[in-house]
C-alpha cells in the first residue's frame, strides 16, 4: 500500500491497533524490571493508558484528524498510569497539538506532529532522563523525519520510525547505568516499540484482533443464552450513567434533580438521580432506555454509560457501578489525598487525617483520572497530594495539571513512610501553603523507610547476592540484605539502618507474613532496641512484607 | 499559731507529708472505681501509684466526682467554729464542677460565722503546677505571712508558673474531655504525642503534637529554656503519672541543660487527675516569664 494521507479514521485504527499489539506483548514489557521486586508493571500501565485513548474513539467514525487525535489525547491523559504511561499520554497529547486544525495529514505533517510529541513529552518531566522512552521516541522521530523524501509514503515513514525505535531501544543500557546493571532495555521504550508496531500494521491495512484483554474490559461476560428470540422483556434495562450538565443546554446551578426523578419515575423504577455540581448520576430500570437518554441529553452530555438487559445474568463484579459519586464534603482550606493499598494502611492514613485514600501503590498504579475523581469529591481550597511511590508522582502531577477546581500541590514523596511521617505531623493551621510545604519537606527528609519484600528474580546489587524467592531488605534503590526469612531480613535491616539511633519505629506488617512471625519479630525488635519506641500495625499491604519506618 | 487556716486539695498533688511540713488542711478530691468513691489520703494513707496506673493500663477506667456540700462543711466548719479564718488555695475551677457546690456552701458558712473570713484563690492549675505554688505559699504560711500577703503574692505570681506536659495515650483525655483543642484528626497515636500546657485560665490546652519520646522530652526542656525565669530561686518539679524511665531521662536532660544548682523534684500525679490524663504522662512545672 502506498498511503500518503492520514485521516481521523486511520489514526483511530492505528491507536486501537497500537493498544492491542501492546496488550499481546505486555508481559515481555512487564518483565523488564530494574529492581528485583514486583512493581506497577510498565506493560500493564502503558496498555491501560493506551487503551484509554483507544476507548475514547471506540465506535467513533468520521471525525477529522484534529478531533480524533484530540479525543485520543483526552482519554490517555486521564487514563495515564505510572511514569511511562504519563509520558506516553504526553507524546499523544503533543501529537494531537500537532494535528490542530488538520482534517488530514501528509507524511510531513505527521512528522511535524510527532515532533510536537517530543517537545510535549520532554516537558512532562522536570528532569528528563536519557535512555528512557523519551529518548527512544525522540530518536525515532528525528531519524524518520530526516529520511522523508518527496514521494515518501506513510508506510515508509513508519518503517524508518520502527527501525530507529528498535535501534534506540537497544542503546538504552548504554545511556542508563541501572539498565546495564540489570541487563535489560528500558521497559517504557519497549512498550513504545509494540505500540508503534501495532500502528504500522493498521497502516498496512490489517486490524489486529484483541485477545480479550481490551474487549473484556469494554464488554463484560454475560450469558446471552438467557434471552432468546422468543423471550419477552419483563424486567427492562438497568440504565446507569453520569450526565455532565452543560451550560449551553441548561442552567447548571438551578437544575433540579427532583424534576428529573419525577420524569424517570414515569418511565421506570428504582430511580436514583443525584446531582453533584455539574454531574448528575442517574440510575433507572426502564423498558425504554433510549427515551431516557434522549430526555437527559437535553440537559447535558454523557460521561459514562452502562445499559444492561436485566434478563441476563451479568457478572456480579461488572454489574457494580463503576463510578461512585460521594456527597461533596464540607468545605475546608486544606485537604489531603494519598495513595495506599492494604486496609490497615488505608485506615491509618484516614485516621491521621487523609481525606481520600486512593487504592493503589507498588503493584497497582492509579490513573490520573482516579486522582481527579478524588479531587472532585473534595471541597478544599488547597489539596495536598502524597503519592507515596516514585511511579505515581508523575500521574498525580498530570492530574493536578488537568484539574482546576483547587490549588493542587503534589508532594514528591516516594514511600509510604514519608507519607505517614508528613501526614501524621501535618499542621495546616498557619494557612501559609509554602510554609506548610517547606515543613513537609523537612519532615520527609528526616524519615527513613526500610522495606522487606520478596525478590522476584536473581540479581546482584550493592554487593548483595539476591536470590529469587528470598526476602530483600532495602531503602530506596539500595539493597542491604537478602535472606530466606522475612523476619531475618527485617532484623538485619533494622541493624544496618541503626534503628537504635531513632526515636520511633513504625513497623507496618503486610498481608503475607504469618501473624505469629510478625509478633515474634515485633518482640525481638522491642527487646533489641529498648530506647526506640516500636509500634507495629497490621497494614495488610501486598508486595511489602514489612515497612520499617524510622524517625 | 496563725489566725487563719491554710487549705488546699489533693488535686494539687499535695501529700500528707507536704501538708504536715507547711501545716495545710487538705480537702480530698475523690475518684470512682467500680462504683466506689475513693477519697485520697482519707481512704488510704499512701498513694501507691504503680498499681493504680497499671490498673488503668490494663483497661480499668476510673471517673471523678465532685464533693458534697456536707463534705465542704465538714472541712471548713470546725476551723471556723474554732475561731480561725480560712484561706483556700484550690485547683483550677475550669477543670471541675465541684466549685459550684462550694459556691453554695460558702455564703451559708459566712452567714453562720459573720466574724470569720473565708478567702479562696484559684491557682488556675492542678497537679504539678499547683504543687509548685503550694510549696511556695506553704513556706510563706510557715514563715508567718498573713493571708492577705499570700493572696497578694498569689495574684501576682499565679501567671509566673508554667507547666508543659504530654501523655502517651490520648484516650483518657479524650474520654474526660478535659483538654481543649485536641485536634479531631488525632485518632491514631502511633508515637505521636499531644503537647499540652495549662493556660492562664487554668485549662489544659493542646498546643501541638510531637513524635517520639525523646523529641517530646527535648521539647519540654526547650520550654523551660525559653520561658524559665529566676530558676535558681524556685524549685522545678517533674510531674508524672508513672512515666518510668522517662522521668530519669527528663531529669538528666534538665540537669544537663541547667546544671546542678537548680532544685528539681519529682512528683506523682494524684489518682483523681490521673483518671483524666492516664498513665505515662510526664510534664515539668517551673517558674516562668509567663504560662
Amino acid at each position: 500500500m502506498n498511503t500518503t494521507t492520514m485521516n481521523g479514521t486511520l489514526y483511530a485504527r492505528m491507536v486501537r491497533n497500537g493498544a492491542v499489539n501492546l496488550h499481546k506483548n505486555r508481559e515481555i514489557v512487564n518483565d523488564l524490571n530494574v529492581f528485583p521486586i514486583p512493581d506497577g508493571d510498565t506493560g500493564d500501565n502503558m496498555f491501560m493508558t493506551m487503551n484509554s485513548g483507544a476507548a475514547a474513539v471506540k465506535n467513533v467514525e468520521d471525525l477529522t484528524l484534529e478531533e480524533m487525535s484530540s479525543k485520543v489525547s483526552g482519554g490517555m491523559l486521564l487514563g495515564a498510569r505510572g511514569n511511562s504511561g504519563v509520558i506516553l499520554s504526553r507524546i499523544f497529547a503533543g501529537i494531537a497539538k500537532g494535528f490542530r486544525g488538520s482534517k488530514e495529514a501528509d507524511v510531513r505533517d505527521v512528522a511535524a506532529a510527532f515532533e510536537c510529541g517530543v517537545t510535549e513529552s520532554y516537558g512532562a518531566v522536570s528532569v528528563p532522563v536519557e535512555g528512557t522512552i523519551l529518548t527512544v521516541y525522540r530518536d525515532a522521530v528525528r531519524y524518520a523525519g530526516s529520511r522523508i523524501r518527496e514521494d515518501s509514503t506513510l508506510e515508509e515513514y513508519f518503517e524508518d520510525f520502527m527501525t530507529e525505535l528498535r535501534a534506540s531501544l537497544d542503546r538504552t543500557p548504554e545511556l542508563l547505568e541501572v539498565l546495564k546493571e540489570a541487563g535489560v532495555v528500558d521497559s517504557g521504550g519497549a512498550g513504545l516499540v509494540y505500540i508503534a508496531e501495532g500502528m504500522k500494521i493498521a497502516l498496512e491495512g490489517a486490524d489486529l484482533e484483541s485477545e480479550g484483554g481490551e474487549s473484556a474490559k469494554a464488554a463484560p461476560a454475560v450469558d446471552i443464552s438467557s434471552f432468546t428470540k422468543d423471550s419477552v422483556l419483563e424486567f427492562g434495562y438497568c440504565t446507569e450513567f453520569l450526565l455532565r450538565l452543560q451550560s449551553s443546554k441548561t442552567n447548571v446551578d438551578a437544575f433540579d434533580e427532583n424534576e428529573l426523578k419525577a420524569y424517570l419515575g414515569s418511565i421506570g423504577e428504582s430511580v436514583v438521580a443525584v446531582k453533584e455540581d455539574s454531574i448528575v448520576k442517574v440510575h433507572v430500570h426502564t423498558m425504554h432506555p433510549g427515551e431516557v437518554l434522549d430526555h437527559c441529553q437535553k440537559y447535558g452530555e454523557f460521561l459514562t454509560m452502562k445499559i444492561e438487559n436485566m434478563m441476563l445474568q451479568h457478572n456480579a463484579k461488572i454489574a457494580q457501578s463503576s463510578v461512585e459519586i460521594k456527597p461533596r464534603k464540607p468545605h475546608k482550606p486544606y485537604a489531603i489525598v494519598t495513595v495506599a493499598s492494604g486496609e490497615g494502611i488505608k485506615e491509618t492514613f484516614a485516621s491521621l487525617g487523609a481525606d481520600v485514600v486512593i487504592d493503589g501503590g507498588q503493584s497497582m498504579n492509579p490513573s490520573a483520572e482516579s486522582f481527579i475523581e478524588a479531587f472532585e469529591s473534595l471541597n478544599a481550597d488547597t489539596i495536598l497530594v502524597f503519592p507515596n511511590n516514585s511511579n505515581i508522582i508523575l500521574t498525580a502531577k498530570q492530574a493536578a495539571s488537568l484539574y482546576e477546581g483547587s490549588d493542587v500541590r503534589v508532594i514528591g514523596n516516594k514511600t509510604i513512610g514519608e507519607g505517614y511521617a508528613a501526614i501524621s505531623m501535618l499542621d495546616t493551621s498557619s494557612g501559609d501553603t509554602d510554609a506548610i510545604l517547606a515543613e513537609i519537606d523537612e519532615i520527609i527528609a528526616s524519615v527513613i523507610t526500610g522495606t522487606v519484600s520478596k525478590a522476584s528474580r536473581d540479581t546482584e546489587k550493592d554487593g548483595v547476592a539476591v536470590r529469587s524467592g528470598d526476602y530483600i531488605g532495602f531503602v530506596g534503590d539500595t539493597i542491604y540484605v537478602d535472606s530466606p526469612s522475612a523476619t531475618e531480613a527485617a532484623l538485619t535491616l533494622a541493624k544496618d539502618l541503626h534503628a537504635e539511633e531513632y526515636d520511633v519505629m513504625l513497623l507496618i506488617c503486610g498481608k503475607d507474613p504469618d501473624p505469629a512471625d510478625a509478633e515474634s519479630l515485633f518482640a525481638e525488635l522491642k527487646q533489641t532496641y529498648k530506647r526506640t519506641e516500636i509500634i507495629m500495625i497490621d497494614g495488610g499491604q501486598p508486595v511489602f512484607d514489612y515497612l520499617m519506618i524510622l524517625e | 499559731m496563725q489566725n487563719y487556716a491554710l487549705f488546699t486539695d489533693t488535686d494539687t498533688d499535695i501529700t500528707p507529708e507536704i501538708a504536715r511540713e507547711y501545716g495545710y488542711h487538705v480537702i480530698s478530691m475523690p475518684y470512682c472505681l467500680d462504683g466506689k468513691t475513693i477519697y485520697p489520703y482519707e481512704d488510704f494513707e499512701v498513694f501507691d501509684a504503680k498499681p493504680f496506673y497499671d490498673m488503668l493500663r490494663a483497661g480499668t477506667l476510673t471517673t471523678t466526682s465532685s464533693i458534697s456540700e456536707e463534705k465542704y462543711k465538714a472541712y471548713f466548719e470546725p476551723v471556723l467554729a474554732a475561731g480561725q479564718d480560712i484561706l483556700y488555695l484550690h485547683f483550677s475551677r475550669a477543670l471541675s464542677a465541684t466549685f459550684e457546690i462550694m459556691d453554695r456552701v460558702l455564703p451559708e458558712l459566712r452567714e453562720k460565722y459573720p466574724e470569720r473570713k473565708i478567702l479562696t484563690f484559684d491557682l488556675k492549675s492542678a497537679t504539678t503546677l499547683s504543687l509548685l505554688m503550694i510549696h511556695e505559699a506553704g513556706a510563706m504560711y510557715k514563715d508567718g505571712k498573713s493571708a492577705d500577703e499570700i493572696l497578694a503574692w498569689a495574684e501576682n505570681e499565679v501567671d509566673h508558673f508554667a507547666m508543659y506536659m504530654f501523655v502517651d495515650d490520648l484516650k483518657f483525655f479524650k474520654r474526660s474531655g478535659r483538654v481543649t483543642g485536641l485536634a479531631a484528626t488525632m485518632g491514631t497515636m502511633l508515637g505521636i504525642r499531644p503537647m499540652i500546657h495549662i493556660s492562664s485560665e487554668g485549662k489544659l490546652v493542646n498546643i501541638g503534637k510531637i513524635k517520639g519520646r525523646t523529641k517530646a522530652l527535648e521539647q519540654l526542656v526547650n520550654y523551660v529554656e525559653e520561658l524559665g525565669d529566676d530558676l535558681e530561686n524556685h524549685r522545678m518539679i517533674i510531674g508524672n503519672s508513672d512515666a518510668g524511665e522517662m522521668v530519669d531521662d527528663l531529669l538528666a536532660m534538665l540537669r544537663e541543660r541547667f546544671g546542678d544548682k537548680i532544685q528539681i523534684e519529682i512528683s506523682m500525679v494524684n489518682p483523681t487527675l490521673g483518671s483524666h490524663c492516664g498513665p505515662n504522662g510526664i510534664g515539668v512545672a517551673f517558674h516562668a516569664i509567663h504560662r
